[in-house]
């Protein structure tokens, strides 16, 4: 644990080193939150229902899509967007001679802590619907975490995939732009997509597991399938990506010094 | 301490015709040539050892120093430092060890290089008192406390390069990987550097190995030499042999008249001196002559400065039709 904290601590005297700065990205991450949950309350202005989701359950969806956003940009980006460049450049040489684990270093080296705004609106959100669709048990509560942490687990696997390619093809910005537009779907419960397209945002950018599994418990639509699902997808993501950081080091071929 | 045995790196290396439509058709029909950078290169170091790793651009010096550091993963061939093996980041290996390269810098740059050491005390899981020791004794040495609080992007560069090296020392490694350490930094924090390694070396018994294009860094640092070059190992030795095995001679310098020393082989130097390259074995002949011509001239004798004898050295040992790499 101290290595985190360690980090952390040093990520957070960065951001207040810049104050101005800091402040800003406050203003923008309310003015992001509102882009977010905006389009959700327009269509629900035309309709009660879609795909048997009511408009305070789609709010759920939304709030869990709000913690992800928040867990990507505040965390998974500034992070694992950087291992691309850094290979890039070479400075990886730097933090491979550290003694710690590699692909936990690149994970967790840098917070924003401006994106705390995020995780405090995301919250809320998911408290306001949480309360108008009806306070669940403590069971759904429980599934309903544990299934955004296997969400959180997939898309950080799915991100670090991303980013094992860059060793190979040095620069891969457009990958995780596409991947980064279809997760974008995971604002909409996944069952108002056809079948195919929620295979995809199951298993291949699982961005379901993320919002709409969760916001099932939260309402007391979950069966242990759900789960199961939910466990199997997680495990795999973090597996295969393991695999892949693993063969990415070998690989690395560092640049001129 | 350091086991290399017909050590290799092959690098890919993605050719492109010269011209946009070169970089259209490597979009669609990349070529690849294989580089070896390194090529079977097989030495030992032992514990306490100061070495000097000489070669011209490009010899493979720092592919070699990555591979001995676990970033790079060779193609072929073993080596182990202090028994471990380097591309397996082994924790207690990377506890051991430490690179300094002059070009990369790990202090965070918005930062107080304090800040920076906290961190390495936490990834490194250094106990708070030895920790405070290392950073007193650093700190002394280095000259450090002016600037200990000072955020790093407001640093000159030589202030930042010894916190650098600060920073790379605090978990007191037994191997120190050099590479090019001094560049970009002037005469003074050059001299504070080299003694300061010196003195690591002496007071820790830590093994060290430096590349340096600056010859006077391994003049002052290194005691044995390894000459490598297109990858392999050319010479191998002190630097006292390297200088008799490819020193063209000794040089004397006499401030005299040049039309009495120039019939003795004498050329003009820089100041009025007259400069004479001579093969050690005829230095007392033409002394001697030199002095009962001119009985009471300034007369000196040097080794040839370290360049010149590399010259000669990379010269002689690099094969006359340089094999081309397989494709």
């Amino acid at each position: 644990m101290k290595v985190p904290l360690a980090l952390i601590r040093a990520s957070l005297m960065v951001a207040l080193q810049y104050r101005g700065d800091f402040a800003f990205e406050l203003l923008t991450g309310v003015v992001r939150t509102f882009g977010r949950v905006m389009p959700l309350v327009l269509v629900y202005g035309h309709t009660t229902s879609i795909s048997g989701w009511t408009a305070d359950e789609a709010m759920l969806v939304m709030g869990f899509f709000l913690v992800m956003t928040a867990f990507h940009e505040g965390l998974m980006e500034p992070n694992l967007g950087e291992v691309v460049e850094a290979v890039r450049q070479g400075t990886l040489d730097l933090w491979l001679l550290k003694p710690a684990d590699a692909q936990l270093f690149v994970s967790i080296r840098r917070v924003d802590p401006a994106y705390l705004w995020d995780v405090f609106a995301a919250f809320a959100v998911l408290g306001l619907a949480t309360w108008r669709v009806g306070v669940p048990g403590p069971l759904d509560v429980i599934v309903a975490f544990l299934l955004l942490g296997c969400g959180l687990s997939a898309m950080y696997g799915l991100w670090l995939l991303a980013i094992c390619t860059s060793f190979w093809f040095i620069r891969v910005d457009n990958l995780r732009f596409l991947l980064l537009s279809i997760a974008d779907a995971g604002r909409w419960p996944v069952s108002v997509f056809s079948g195919w397209a929620r295979v995809l945002f199951v298993a291949v950018v699982p961005v379901a597991l993320v919002t709409t599994f969760p916001a099932e418990a939260m309402r007391g639509a979950w069966g242990w399938e759900l789960v199961a699902v939910a466990f199997t997808v997680a495990a795999a993501f973090l597996v295969v990506s393991r695999l892949a950081w693993t063969r990415a080091l070998a690989s690395y071929t560092s640049a001129s010094s | 301490m350091i086991k290399v045995d017909a050590l290799t790196k092959v690098y890919r290396v993605p050719q492109k015709e010269p011209g946009f439509w070169g970089s259209v058709k490597s979009l669609y029909a990349r070529e690849y040539k294989d580089v070896r950078a390194v090529d079977g290169v097989t030495f030992q170091v032992e514990a306490g050892e100061r070495v000097g790793f000489l070669g011209p651009n490009g010899a493979g010096k720092t592919t070699t120093l990555k591979m001995l550091t676990g970033l790079l993963h060779p193609t072929s061939g073993t080596c182990t430092v202090g028994g471990w093996k380097p591309q397996e980041r082994n924790p207690d290996f990377l506890r051991a060890i430490t690179l300094v390269m002059g070009q990369k810098q790990q202090l965070m740059w918005d930062l107080p290089c304090s800040e920076s050491f906290l961190l390495n005390r936490a990834l490194y899981d250094l106990d708070k008192k030895p920790f405070e020791e290392t950073l007193a004794e650093l700190t002394e040495l280095l000259d450090l406390k002016p600037f200990l609080d000072t955020p790093v992007r407001n640093l000159s560069l030589g202030q930042r390069m010894r916190a650098e090296l600060a920073a790379a020392l605090l978990h007191r490694p037994k191997v120190l990987f050099l590479d090019e350490p001094t560049i970009g930094m002037d005469v003074e924090v050059q001299a504070v550097l080299r003694k300061f390694v010196l003195d690591y070396n002496a007071r820790t018994g830590a093994t060290i190995l430096l590349t340096s294009h600056d010859m006077a860094d391994v003049g002052a640092i290194a005691k044995r030499i390894l000459l490598i070059d297109q990858g392999v190992v050319r010479f191998d030795g002190s630097l006292e042999e390297l200088a008799k095995r490819f020193g063209a001679g000794r040089r004397m310098v006499v401030r005299g008249p040049a039309t009495v020393l120039t019939p003795m082989g004498f050329t003009s130097g820089d100041e009025g001196k007259m400069v004479a390259t001579v093969a050690a074995e005829r230095v007392n002949g033409l002394l001697s002559e030199v002095l009962q011509a001119l009985p009471n001239c300034e007369v000196s004798i040097a080794d040839p400065p370290l360049e010149d004898v590399l010259r000669t050295a990379f010269g002689d040992l690099r094969p006359k039709a340089p094999a081309e790499a397989a494709p």
